[in-house]
């Protein structure tokens, strides 16, 4: 565990040279743990308050979509790590939580996410994702840090691209409270 | 039809740069933030651990990624209709939602246009959106573009396959 440990979050800690020894790394396909599927996407919904039909309504929904849609906001949770398994490997978290920086904690900036099909119940993703940029270090509202954006592309059961996001965490020691 | 769900929906046509989105009031409870690594599996500690959320100089826990994400979808297709395919969202979080705040949805279309892809016409409105506070803080802003479906289209869907 890292320094970090005692926050329930293990974040990969190292020098901004470390971090950019890493940019263009891409990793192999990380699978969800489970297929998409319609209880968590109407917990999901309820939580937003969301009466979207395609989430609500199967006959709508077959019509429009050909079957029950997940809510596009939680493409990242499909490919989420369970915190445990049998027989003990640990969880790889995503990789934008693996670049070494000397930053202890961090929160997320920017994202940008485009559709090319709807995200349906049943599907099962998967997602490979790559270290695009690391910042030099900057200052911002919470404290001093790096800027860090990963380029996360989802495909589906059948190999098809169903999105592709580009996310920006800022990853930064929070100023003396 | 279920009651309560959302079926309506607006066309191509009848939608013009300029046109306001109903703004959205949602409060944030303590509950609801709380939801939010129940729902998305995300249990970065700044979501649900206040001492955590302290420690890094924030007043307590607040919203992540996801939520504002799904809050500005719900804005957006709680206005456009259900049959309206989200093409792109692009997001700028500028300060956290905490516990206790209520979240602000704005938005005005920007812009329409069509667009060829795969020897189809798809039918594109632009929008901007901000996502505020109780306090009239900017919290997110956002960048959006779904595809509406279309009279000149007959009417079908809006999603690309």
């Amino acid at each position: 565990m890292s320094e970090l440990g005692s926050t329930g979050y293990d974040i990969a800690v190292g020098t901004y040279e470390d971090a950019l020894a890493m940019v263009g790394y891409s990793t192999p396909a990380r699978f969800g743990e489970a297929p998409v599927n319609l209880a968590m996407a109407r917990y999901f919904a309820a939580m937003v308050q969301d009466a979207n039909a395609g989430f609500w309504d199967e006959e709508f929904a077959q019509e429009q979509w050909g079957g029950c849609i997940a809510p596009p906001a939680m493409l990242m949770t499909w490919v989420i790590p369970l915190e445990w398994k049998p027989g003990g490997a640990l969880p790889v978290p995503l990789l934008t939580a693996r670049v070494p920086l000397p930053g202890t904690t961090f929160v997320n900036a920017s994202n940008d996410t485009e559709f090319f099909h709807p995200v349906r119940i049943g599907d099962v993703l998967h997602v490979t994702e790559e270290l695009l940029a690391v910042s030099t270090e900057k200052r911002a509202a919470l404290g001093a840090g790096h800027f860090v954006t990963t380029l996360s592309t989802f495909r589906r059961q059948d190999g098809v691209t169903v999105a592709r996001m580009t996310n920006v965490l800022f990853r930064f020691d929070p100023d003396a409270v | 039809m279920i009651d309560g769900v959302d079926y309506d929906q607006r066309l191509f046509e009848d939608v013009a740069p300029g046109d306001e989105l109903p703004r959205v009031d949602d409060l944030i409870t303590y509950r609801r933030v709380i939801m939010n690594p129940a729902t998305t599996w995300d249990y970065f500690p700044g979501h649900h651990d206040p001492e955590y959320a302290l420690a890094q100089g924030q007043p307590t826990i607040y919203v992540n990624t996801m939520h504002f994400l799904g809050f500005i979808d719900r804005c957006v297709t709680g206005w456009a209709g259900p049959r309206s395919f989200l093409v792109r969202r692009k997001v700028s979080t500028l300060r956290s939602v905490y516990a206790g705040d209520t979240m602000v949805g704005t938005g005005r279309v920007v812009g329409t246009r069509r667009e060829e892809q795969d020897g189809r016409v798809r039918f594109l409105v632009d929008l901007e959106l901000e996502v505020g506070n109780q306090h009239g803080d900017r919290c997110a802003t956002a960048a959006v573009t779904v595809a509406l479906p279309s009279r000149e289209d007959g009417n079908r869907s809006a999603s690309s396959s």
